[in-house]
């Protein structure tokens, strides 16, 4: 710890992590109060209209300061993404507990009425795609880690892809059921698996803008080790919960 | 360096952990003020029977509810929890352990400015026209079932979640990672234990809040159908969620404050701690492993088998072990000290009365056949109020005060500081006091009138006069502070002679990057080196 930054005297500050914030409560908290709660169109679109610049362009900062400065101590990300798996791995047993808790006092009466046949090749197809893209990005860290920099953005691109047909199959298939009138509020099934397939879904989206934030330096020649093995930690925990949405929800 | 150069960027925009620190500081108290303020409401309301500030009898109850929600949770998941979780251990566990700052500067601004959005969004809801009325725990059916607003309830859950969180990491890593040179895990100051079990339940516990609070903003909203018995659902799924994460949120609470008075006792009766192993690896990881196992005796009357019930009489009942062993420690660490009785210290030692009240009137509340009994009055509002609000509250009064000269540079004034103190400590008691009185003989919790009940009118009274002697003391307190921080006492180094590192190795305030020279410790040093003297 004994690095000349900390003993040179100003007072540290960056505008990223406050745009983050902000963008985040006028796109989250704001919008969707303005659209479900209040039903108000105008509003839905002031509130996403001006959050979702802000806290584009605090993503992009915090990502150029992520590169362009040096931490305290270096590669703690790698160690702190796990920590924060950890919270997730409970978020998720939470909504897990609400299904199960619904499934199993059904009894035998499971799925309730007005659940229709889902096509079980839908999640086979889609867990191909997603154990791929793990796959895939595995080879990106690879080549990242060789200095090899048009072979990173080759497979991050390939990666990219992957997960983005997976976010593309979720959504044709709510679109699907949306159509035949089984939406979220249909029963207690549709309840769960709206829920944990959309959070899911959330995730997968977030995996995807966090390839978007190190394939963007990657153009410009830039990475950095610890971000693009923090961001390879999360990929593979969402390909890992999602064996355990899949088995669940559809193979159950 | 001239602090006059600093510009407003460096300040609101600031990554350094102690500026931080103080931006929390002063939204917590920023929210104490007000949820504080709520509470004089609901005193005043009750102090006579019949309407007296809500106006009318059909629709009081619902401004009632307003106040109940906004004390309950500003208190709690505004105040307490940030000032303990975001103030102190912000500004002082990089400085006890000698760290330059947290692992991660960026995200720790980022934990603070989603603290300000969720302060921000929570009384945004006193502007809405349907301002949120369900308590604190937002419990379903009603909270689904109201016309009131329920999502800016969520999203304030779901932000100051996000950034406890983000905290938790953040500090976990620090801790483990950034340690000074030869600082060994029996060298930490007793606050970075308790502090560190804390974060370590806030990052197992938090994200089951976060998903029964989504649940329920889905049921209203989205339709879905979680806690709805008629499709399927459970209501008391919504209880066992909540309590899974909210029972534990007492100790997160409990064990930083906890942590803060073992600084404060060691520091002003110049002992080691008594019993340090005993006190961090039974008592603080004691709690800390039991906290998750006794959610369900908040549910003791919604219905559940016997065995449940025993079996979490018997895991409540444990929980006095580990507190215990603490407490011993405290009072093993004041016997024979050369005590120092100024401000912090009488604050610090109310709360060993503070805690003997609350931890004794906790048993019959974990007895199944007592609680059957009390569930639901106001014996339970008077035992949290002592254990964990009025406890955690003057934790947090003596920590300002013990570290008042390191964050501002100058001495608090201590005539006008133990005034307070004899007013609050006054105030509280005659507040809560009458509420296990009438607790005991039936009076319900929650109620804005009793009617039904006229026998307590003259109880409620007393309470309302502990409030406004509460409210006196609370003004003098915080005018103190800020008297004090402008034109205090210049502070000496360090004004306790403390053997903590944030005064022993640091000038008041610390300038960036905290210590002038890297921190080396010796085998032999400890934060309470005190008999070697």
């Amino acid at each position: 710890m004994s690095t000349a930054a900390g003993h040179e005297h100003h007072w540290e500050w960056s505008w990223a992590p406050t745009a983050v914030v902000i963008g985040t409560f006028l796109l989250v908290p704001l919008g969707f109060s303005a659209y479900f709660v209040y039903e108000d169109t105008m509003l839905t679109i002031l509130f996403t209209g001006l959050g979702t610049p802000i806290l584009l362009a605090g993503i992009a900062r915090w990502v150029h300061e992520g590169l362009t400065q040096k931490p305290l101590v270096a590669g703690l990300a790698a160690t702190a993404l796990p920590i924060f798996i950890v919270s997730e791995i409970f978020i998720f047993l939470g909504l897990f507990t609400a299904y199960w808790t619904m499934r199993l006092s059904q009894g035998g009466n499971w799925p309730p009425e007005g659940t229709p046949e889902l096509n079980l090749l839908i999640p086979v197809i889609m867990t191909f795609f997603l154990v791929g893209s793990s796959i895939t990005y595995h080879v990106a860290e690879m080549k990242d880690e060789a200095g090899d920099m048009a072979g990173f953005r080759k497979w991050l691109i390939i990666t990219l892809i992957l997960g983005t047909i997976f976010l593309g199959l979720t959504v044709y298939e709510y679109q699907h059921l949306l159509h035949i009138g089984f939406g979220p509020s249909a029963n207690a099934f549709s309840t769960a698996f709206y829920t944990i397939t959309g959070f899911h879904a959330s995730h997968v989206l977030v995996g995807l803008g966090s390839f978007l934030a190190v394939l963007i330096p990657a153009f410009k020649g830039r990475s950095n080790h610890t971000l693009t093995a923090s961001v390879g930690v999360y990929w593979h925990f969402v390909d890992v919960v999602w064996f355990f949405v899949a088995s669940q929800i559809y193979f159950w | 360096m001239s602090a006059a150069q600093s510009s407003w960027k460096e300040w609101v925009f600031t990554t350094d952990h102690k500026r931080i620190g103080v931006m929390y500081l002063v939204g917590s108290l920023a929210a104490f003020a007000v949820a504080g303020t709520m509470a004089l409401l609901i005193r005043i309301e009750q102090s006579q029977l019949g309407p007296n500030l809500v106006g009318d009898a059909f629709t009081g109850g619902d401004t009632y509810n307003t106040w109940l929600y906004f004390h309950g949770a500003a208190m709690i998941l505004a105040f307490l929890i940030p000032g303990l979780t975001g103030y102190f251990a912000n500004y002082f566990i990089p400085l006890m352990i000698g760290a330059n700052d947290v692992a991660f500067p960026r995200i720790n601004a980022f934990s603070v400015w989603l603290f300000f959005v969720a302060i921000v969004l929570a009384l945004a809801g006193f502007v809405i026209p349907d301002t949120p009325d369900i308590m604190w725990t937002g419990y379903p059916p009603y909270s689904v079932m109201t016309s009131a607003n329920t999502s800016f309830y969520v999203f304030t859950v779901h932000l100051l979640g996000f950034s406890s969180i983000l905290g938790a990491v953040n500090f976990l890593v620090t801790v483990v990672y950034m340690r000074a040179p030869g600082m060994g895990w029996n060298q930490l100051n007793v606050f970075v234990w308790t502090t560190v079990a804390a974060f370590v339940i806030q990052l197992i516990f938090i994200p089951v809040l976060a998903a029964a609070v989504t649940m329920l903003l889905f049921d209203k909203y989205l339709g879905t159908h979680f806690f709805d018995p008629a499709a399927g659902g459970d209501v008391l799924l919504y209880q066992n969620l909540f309590w899974f994460y909210s029972h534990p949120a007492v100790y997160v609470i409990f064990l930083p404050a906890m942590g803060v008075l073992f600084e404060v006792i060691a520091g002003m009766a110049k002992n080691r701690i008594f019993n340090y192993k005993a006190c961090v690896y039974g008592g603080v990881w004691g709690i800390t492993l039991l906290a998750g196992e006794v959610w369900v005796h908040h549910l003791y009357v919604a219905g559940m088998p016997d065995w449940i019930r025993v079996g979490q009489m018997v895991s409540t009942l444990l929980i006095s072990v580990p507190v215990g062993l603490m407490v011993m420690s405290m009072w093993g660490t004041l016997y024979r000290g050369a005590i120092t009785y100024n401000t912090a210290m009488l604050y610090a030692g109310s709360c060993l009365f503070l805690v003997l009240i609350g931890g004794l009137t906790g048993i019959p509340l974990a007895m199944t056949s007592m609680t059957v009994h009390l569930s639901e009055t106001a014996f339970v509002h008077a035992h949290f109020h002592y254990v964990m609000a009025i406890f955690a509250t003057f934790a947090i009064f003596s920590g300002v005060y013990y570290w008042f000269p390191k964050i501002s540079g100058r001495m608090p004034n201590e005539k006008m500081g133990k005034l307070g103190f004899l007013i609050n400590f006054v105030g509280v008691n005659v507040t809560f006091w009458p509420l296990f009185i009438i607790g005991i003989q039936g009076m319900p919790r929650r109620y804005w009138d009793y009617q039904m009940f006229p026998q307590f009118e003259g109880y409620h009274q007393i309470a309302f006069y502990g409030a406004v002697i509460v409210a006196v003391g609370m003004a003098i307190t915080i005018l103190n502070w800020l008297f004090s921080a402008i034109g205090g006492e210049k502070a000496p180094e360090n004004p306790w002679n403390s053997a903590s590192l944030e005064w022993t190795h640091c000038p008041s305030p610390p300038g960036p990057g905290n210590f002038p020279k890297d921190v080396e410790l010796t085998a032999d040093w400890t934060p309470y080196n005190y008999d070697k003297r």
